[in-house]
């Protein structure tokens, strides 16, 4: 029971993240049916940016902000530079101009910073636990857990309350009705990507904390949890994005704990192959959404 | 007609021999005019990459479904070799606790190949399946997304399996008694491996593959199983692919985790889309590019070179020319030819195609006209009571008609009444709530109601789209040639007619080698109604067939739909809302509307009557 609530806090924690991620993931897929694949280098040039500014003895309270301007003003750069020259285009060449994205980005911090691994000081209080009765409480699963509730709250309340929001959700809906009723591409598609920056920026800072360190593979990890979590809720619902960052956070924590020692160093490779096999059995994910191509 | 000896089989054998030779051709005199051996080392890479870019481009070439899983299957064939050829001194020094005995095993490199080979293909198999259920199409999302996970799963597994993997930092350094000594090996792989995909694309299991590619939905409709296609192009593609992991692992004397991981994936998919992925000679172009770019991208970044007295690590050019280099110009020309050609440079050209159009007579004459058939088979169709609920509402509410082979059966009724949902319900592309659809003929009456679209069309029921869908890449005549592909699986029928003949009866033989996205609008229409008519069908339904044409393109399409039913002795139910062309078409016409039947009867008798009048004039009803 006590080890039961203890994977169910680390697992919230852990799919906080993921949940941000795959928001940011399902967000720009719902404006440009594109699966993001360099989803993951907001991390990694956040990463650099705290690497470089806690090198030069900055606090842990400035990269909060810097590496949210950090992680938006990336996602629009990527987006000006790479994906709106690819708008419409087929599903092949959007998966493969992201799939570039990724490269070229981590192939510049490996051109004009390293190869290796950076690393930088993490917050003291990152690695605290406080105690209830004898569950181990981090601190840092609490704080995860309680900024992404209001971060969903505050990302909610901007969907269901502004014009802005409106638009998003129509566009996600079906693009070329919403066009036709006189929503901006432009301006829909720039701010699906700021606020996919800003929710990765979010997820950065924790990732970050807890990482302390970055590399120029740094985003594929992110990546792909962001990917998958957004695939298990079904790509096209923002609610089923969130709910499938939370399934893959606890996935991974319960079943690092249940699996045999032996195999528990391939945590990782079960649940792949969990999602594969739940691919297979349902395509659209959890939450599916019906859109049957009209004949 | 199909096979064609010449352009299906011994033009591409003939071709694949050239790409082959002009391949290793170039490569051998690169290394001949260099003489070092760090040439000779490139391009043995370039080889080796050469095997798993073709074995990749079977696949995602005549699929569209982009794989990035297929240096996965490399690494599976890489390890399952590695474990099985290394020697057992050499194994009991690095995976001494390996299960199964694997330590022990001791045999030859090629035996280890083939069972490598073998393990990869049962592999294969299984992704396969789980492809073909997450309804893998072309540009599939799902799909890739399952390919990228098998790439990560054996990552993971290479990297936390050390028992058999020899672990992620060590590697299994490869004696068995020295590395690859000959390339003859890696020639002959990839000699086999042109000859196949060249094969393969232009055999009916890569032509209908090619068609799924173009157009799922119409293919389906076509009678094609796209499952089936995609499937023999997976085994045969990662067949090639995992001969060419092997011999590199042979090669390299080692396997580490990361060789079959990210960057092997990006450089693999970049040499195939550089050149063109939807075809051999492009893949082949692209590995040149790319091997060519990545060695002088390196070698710029890397050694001090000097161009007009201006040192390339130096100031103001040092901040492009720095090692690495070459990563971010395999990511660049990914990015752009994504941004700026996503086809690649050559697209679908392939060297044997051009060849055998340039020798080809283009002023062949156009085939014999072909008689109508005087049709003995009398199957009838009968729907009946079919309902279908989208959610509250009801498309259509216990519709049926009945249609006789050789009887021209038009159903009208206004937007909305149901008739595409209709014709819909009877190709299987949406489900009925209720009611049932039969054929009977001399053999009996078989029910239909729950066959999927393409048996539903491998059984008679061929449809056209009200918004036209035509394979648009490939030609005219491929696409009649498709249609009967599909028809002669089957068997023989006496209504599978030449396609030849039947593009020259619907006006087209001019534009027979010209590709599908081409031809106007109306041409458009007459070649979705031949390629129909060459799948044999029993019976042609037709969604709006003269939507978009003008008043005389109408009426002469009434003479078109007729003589072609004719010539393959089908019977036809045409859908349109137009009133002039149904009468001037049917034998009996079904009225629809709001999902019901309202009137049935001639031409004379339906516009008579008075419950269609106040549908279609708004009187008052009688």
């Amino acid at each position: 029971m006590l080890s039961l609530l203890q994977n169910l806090i680390d697992g919230l924690g852990r799919g906080s993240i993921y949940a941000l991620l795959a928001l940011g993931v399902a967000v720009i897929f719902g404006v440009m049916h594109l699966l993001n694949f360099a989803h993951g280098e907001l991390i990694t040039v956040s990463g650099y940016v705290a690497f470089w500014a806690l090198g030069a003895g900055w606090s842990w309270w400035v990269m909060v902000p810097l590496i949210i301007v950090t992680s938006v003003a990336t996602s629009l750069v990527i987006e000006r530079v790479a994906f709106s020259r690819v708008r419409g285009a087929s599903d092949f060449t959007l998966l493969l101009t992201s799939f570039g994205v990724h490269f070229v980005v981590s192939a510049i911090f490996l051109l004009y910073v390293s190869a290796s691994v950076k690393n930088f000081s993490r917050p003291g209080w990152v690695a605290d636990t406080f105690s209830i009765g004898s569950l181990n409480v981090e601190i840092f699963d609490m704080v995860v857990i309680v900024v992404t509730i209001v971060t969903l709250i505050g990302t909610t309340l901007l969907l269901q309350r502004t014009m802005f929001g409106l638009a998003l959700r129509a566009a996600a809906a079906d693009f070329d009705t919403a066009r036709l009723m006189g929503v901006k591409s432009d301006s829909v598609i720039r701010g699906a990507f700021a606020l996919s920056g800003f929710l990765a920026g979010i997820a950065a800072i924790f990732w970050l904390m807890r990482a302390g360190s970055v590399q120029p593979s740094a985003g594929i990890d992110p990546m792909l949890k962001g990917v998958l979590a957004a695939l298990i809720g079904g790509l096209a619902s923002l609610r089923g994005a969130v709910l499938g960052g939370f399934a893959l956070g606890l996935a991974e924590v319960f079943l690092r704990s249940w699996l045999p020692d032996s195999i528990a160093s391939l945590t990782e490779g079960v649940v792949f192959v969990l999602i594969a096999l739940l691919f297979i059995f349902r395509p659209q994910g959890l939450i599916a959404t019906a859109t049957a191509e009209r004949v | 007609m199909f096979p064609d000896l010449r352009r299906d089989v011994i033009f591409p054998f003939g071709g694949a021999v050239a790409l082959f030779a002009l391949f290793a051709g170039i490569a051998l005199s690169y290394q001949a005019l260099l003489g070092t051996g760090s040439a000779e080392r490139l391009v043995t890479v370039m080889l080796i990459d050469a095997i798993v870019v073709v074995g990749i481009q079977i696949y995602v070439g005549n699929t569209g479904i982009l794989s990035f899983g297929h240096i996965g299957f490399g690494a599976i064939a890489g390890y399952a070799f590695a474990v099985l050829a290394i020697s057992p001194t050499e194994k009991a020094k690095r995976i001494a606790d390996a299960p199964f005995g694997l330590d022990l095993v001791d045999m030859g490199p090629w035996l280890a190949l083939a069972i490598a080979v073998a393990v990869t293909l049962v592999a294969a198999t299984i992704i396969g399946i789980g492809l073909a259920r997450s309804g893998a199409e072309s540009g599939a999302v799902a799909a890739t997304v399952i390919t990228l996970a098998l790439l990560f799963v054996t990552h993971e597994v290479a990297r936390n399996w050390p028992e058999v993997t020899g672990g992620d930092r060590a590697g299994l350094a490869f004696r068995i008694g020295g590395a690859l000594d000959s390339r003859i090996p890696i020639f002959i792989a990839l000699f086999v491996g042109i000859v196949t995909a060249r094969l393969f694309a232009q055999s009916r299991m890569g032509r209908l593959a090619v068609a799924a590619r173009e157009d799922n939905l119409a293919a389906r409709a076509m009678g094609v199983n796209p499952l089936v296609q995609q499937m023999v192009a997976l085994l045969l593609s990662v067949a090639i692919v995992s001969v060419g992991a092997a011999l590199k692992v042979y090669e390299d004397g080692s396997i580490l985790p990361d060789d079959f991981f990210f960057d092997f994936t990006l450089l693999t998919l970049v040499m195939l889309i550089v050149g063109g992925r939807n075809s051999v000679t492009g893949a082949l172009l692209g590995v040149t590019l790319m091997t060519a770019g990545r060695e002088l991208a390196r070698r710029l970044g890397q050694d001090g070179f000097e161009i007009f007295g201006i040192g390339l690590d130096e100031a103001p050019l040092d901040w492009i020319f720095r090692e690495n280099l070459q990563t971010v110009f395999l990511g660049l020309s990914m990015l752009g030819f994504m941004i700026w050609r996503p086809k690649g440079l050559l697209d679908d050209w392939e060297l044997d195609e051009w060849f055998h159009r340039r020798i080809e007579r283009s002023d062949a004459p156009a085939p014999e006209r072909l008689s109508e058939l005087d049709s003995a088979a009398d199957a009838t169709l009968t729907v009946s009571d079919i309902d279908v609920r989208f959610g509250g509402f009801n498309a259509l509410t216990g519709a049926g008609i009945t249609a006789k082979q050789g009887e021209i059966v038009g159903i009208i009724g206004p937007n909305g009444a149901g008739k595409t949902t209709f014709v819909n319900v009877i190709t299987g592309m949406v489900p009925a709530t209720a009611g049932e659809f039969s054929i009977s003929d001399g053999d009996g009456t078989s029910v239909l109601t729950k066959e999927p679209s393409f048996r539903l069309s491998r059984r008679g029921l061929v449809r056209t789209f009200q918004n036209l869908r035509l394979f648009g890449a490939l030609t005219v005549r491929e696409n009649v040639e498709i249609g009967s592909l599909v028809a002669r699986q089957g068997g023989a029928k006496a209504a599978l007619r030449d396609p030849d003949a039947l593009i020259a009866e619907a006006g087209l033989w001019e534009h027979r080698n010209r590709r599908a996205n081409e031809l106007d609008y109306g041409n458009s229409r007459r070649l979705e109604l031949a390629r129909a008519a060459a799948t044999a069908p029993t019976f042609l339904l037709l969604d709006e067939p003269t939507s978009g044409m003008s008043d005389s393109e109408s009426v002469a399409m009434i003479e078109q739909v007729r003589h072609m039913a004719a010539t393959v002795g089908a019977g036809v139910i045409v859908i349109d809302h137009d009133l002039a062309f149904i009468t001037g078409i049917s034998d009996r016409i079904y009225v629809f509307d709001q999902g019901t039947v309202i009137a049935e009867g001639t031409p004379d008798e339906v516009q008579n009557d008075p419950h269609v009048q106040a549908v279609y004039l708004g009187s008052a009803a009688g």
